[in-house]
């Protein structure tokens, strides 16, 4: 028998090798079926743009003061984005906990701020990674400019943090995958498909634009699609704050849950 | 086992005798049937309330970005023109997933031999897994058909021959579904149908725009597309708008679910990929 304390690791304050080596783990995860978690989204993002393109059938419609797939592009790409930020980490969560595996992630010396962080940033690379590669080939069809890049940036991170922290959340609290797939049909996909993705929520009635206020995922394809087309429906800093906001309170939580060890430790 | 409907009047140690079956293995059939069905109800959350829900979310989607809101009358005509093609869609794809999801599990899982030792020719394997595919398309479509019919006016002009190009679009989609599920090695393999065949083919094969709005050059494409003729049959059916003359459409519907049937069957007897 080896002397195990002579190998046991020294760290200072944060274990950057664990963090390093569980967050490559969660890049790896989905590059390996990069087929599935990138080229797919990807694709059927494009094949929506080419719905909308077709059935409008060369008339050229307005969104505001904006032709409507200049209007609809960055819309699509949020919606992208969020989708496959959360579906990285609840997959990679209930996967684990499904297949018994999660012992592996939970019994190194990991404090939950390590761990979470090491999710979250799987989550937001996937995302942002199909977000780049759908606009990098929308970009092939439709000429967009870019009004403001630190927008469009600090957009996309928040968006895909919040939702990989809500697929944490959602992978923690799921005991099957279809608790997960209910949570996409019925909450994920809903929200970003009618929070402003398609249209300007002035289209909508009054009682749901009301409503389009409160939902973060409204304000999140808003300050996005502002980073391309240089105007918004609603104040940029109302939704700056809205993000900060939800994506504080979703950190909390998420740390929460995982320091108890609530549904992830027997 | 149970010992047969004789069991209990037989003396212990006598040999039990052969069942008989007759030219169609009913009973078999039935078995296989009824297993895939209840293999696709026991979710019934996801495969028929979540698949309903999300062809409604595609409807509002379009009818919010496109529709009479906007006081323009293309908006409205391209709502009504891809209500028909959107309930097809529902249907289409989950008749595909039905037998694709549940070959690939039992070949991942190794579970494929229940299915291969029984007394089933491969006709009766075949015919439990493409119906059973197509009755759960029919029934995943049902209740967007309702919906579509009784709160969105979507007119049906010809109901028998609507029906009858749902089926025949289902049974396509089945039998694609149980080709692809023998093919495919990995879950990987079915996406990749799903994402880079089944999705675009549909989509661009005048589910949602007429196909003369598509670039010349891949025209062809769709024209080639044995599903165009089922959604082009079925718009024709219902909204009475068709690229395609419905006979035309009925024929290469009919015959692309023969070929695909026979082709199917024959593979299935072949053991492809699922016999070692």
């Amino acid at each position: 028998m080896a002397d195990l304390s002579a190998h046991s690791a020294r760290f200072g304050a944060v274990n950057w090798v664990g963090f390093a080596t569980l967050y490559r783990r969660e890049v790896e995860r989905f590059l390996k079926v990069g087929v599935q978690t990138v080229a797919a989204p990807v694709m059927t993002t494009l094949l929506f743009y080419a719905v909308f393109a077709l059935a409008l059938g060369g008339i050229v419609r307005m969104a505001g003061d904006t032709p409507f797939l200049e209007f609809l592009a960055p819309g699509l790409v949020m919606m992208t984005m969020v989708q496959n930020a959360f579906s990285n980490t609840s997959s990679s969560v209930i996967s684990s906990k499904v297949t018994g595996s999660i012992v592996d992630v939970l019994m190194p010396p990991l404090s939950p701020m390590e761990w979470t962080c090491a999710y979250v940033a799987g989550g937001i690379t996937r995302g942002v990674l199909v977000g780049a590669a759908t606009l990098a080939a929308m970009a092939l069809f439709v000429p967009f400019g870019i009004a403001n890049g630190a927008l469009i940036a600090f957009h996309a991170v928040m968006a895909t943090m919040m939702l990989s922290l809500l697929g944490l959340l959602a992978g923690i609290w799921a005991e099957r995958f279809d608790h997960i797939s209910g949570i996409t049909n019925f909450i994920v996909t809903p929200l970003s498909f009618l929070s402003g993705t398609f249209y300007t929520i002035d289209r909508l009635p009054a009682f749901w634009q009301g409503l389009a206020h409160l939902n973060p995922f409204f304000y999140m394809i808003d300050g996005f699609r502002a980073g391309f087309i240089g105007e918004a429906d609603s104040n940029l800093a109302v939704g700056v704050a809205v993000l900060i906001g939800v994506n504080a309170a979703l950190w909390v939580a998420a740390l929460v849950a995982v320091r108890s060890g609530w549904r992830l430790k027997p | 086992m149970s010992p047969g409907p004789a069991g209990a009047a037989r003396p212990a140690g006598a040999a039990c005798p052969p069942r008989e079956i007759g030219a169609v293995h009913w009973l078999g059939f039935a078995a296989l049937f009824g297993r895939e069905m209840w293999r696709y109800l026991k979710w019934w959350v996801e495969t028929v309330v979540g698949s309903a829900f999300s062809t409604l979310l595609y409807l509002l989607v379009f009818a919010l970005a496109l529709g009479p809101d906007r006081q323009t009358p293309e908006g409205a005509a391209a709502v009504a023109y891809v209500l028909p093609g959107l309930v097809l869609f529902s249907i289409l794809t989950r008749a595909g997933e039905t037998p694709v999801y549940s070959i690939v599990l039992d070949k991942l899982e190794g579970m494929i031999a229940d299915v291969l030792t029984p007394p089933l020719s491969p006709a009766e394997i075949t015919a439990a897994y493409a119906l059973s595919g197509m009755a759960s398309g029919l029934i995943t479509g049902a209740p967007v058909i309702v919906f579509a019919i009784l709160v969105l006016d979507m007119p049906v002009l010809a109901p028998l021959a609507a029906a009858g190009f749902a089926v025949a679009g289902a049974l396509v989609l089945a039998l694609t579904g149980m080709l692809v599920g023998l093919w495919a090695e990995k879950w990987d393999h079915v996406s990749a149908f799903f994402g880079f065949f089944f999705i675009p083919l549909t989509f661009l094969s005048g589910l949602f725009a007429p196909i003369d709005r598509l670039p010349e050059p891949v025209q062809w494409l769709v024209l080639a597309n044995p599903v165009h003729y089922v959604i082009d049959g079925f718009r024709g059916a219902t909204l009475g708008v068709h690229a395609v003359p419905l006979w035309l459409n009925g024929l290469m519907a009919v015959a692309t679910v023969l070929v695909l049937w026979a082709v199917t069957a024959r593979l299935i007897a072949r053991g492809w990929k699922i016999k070692s």
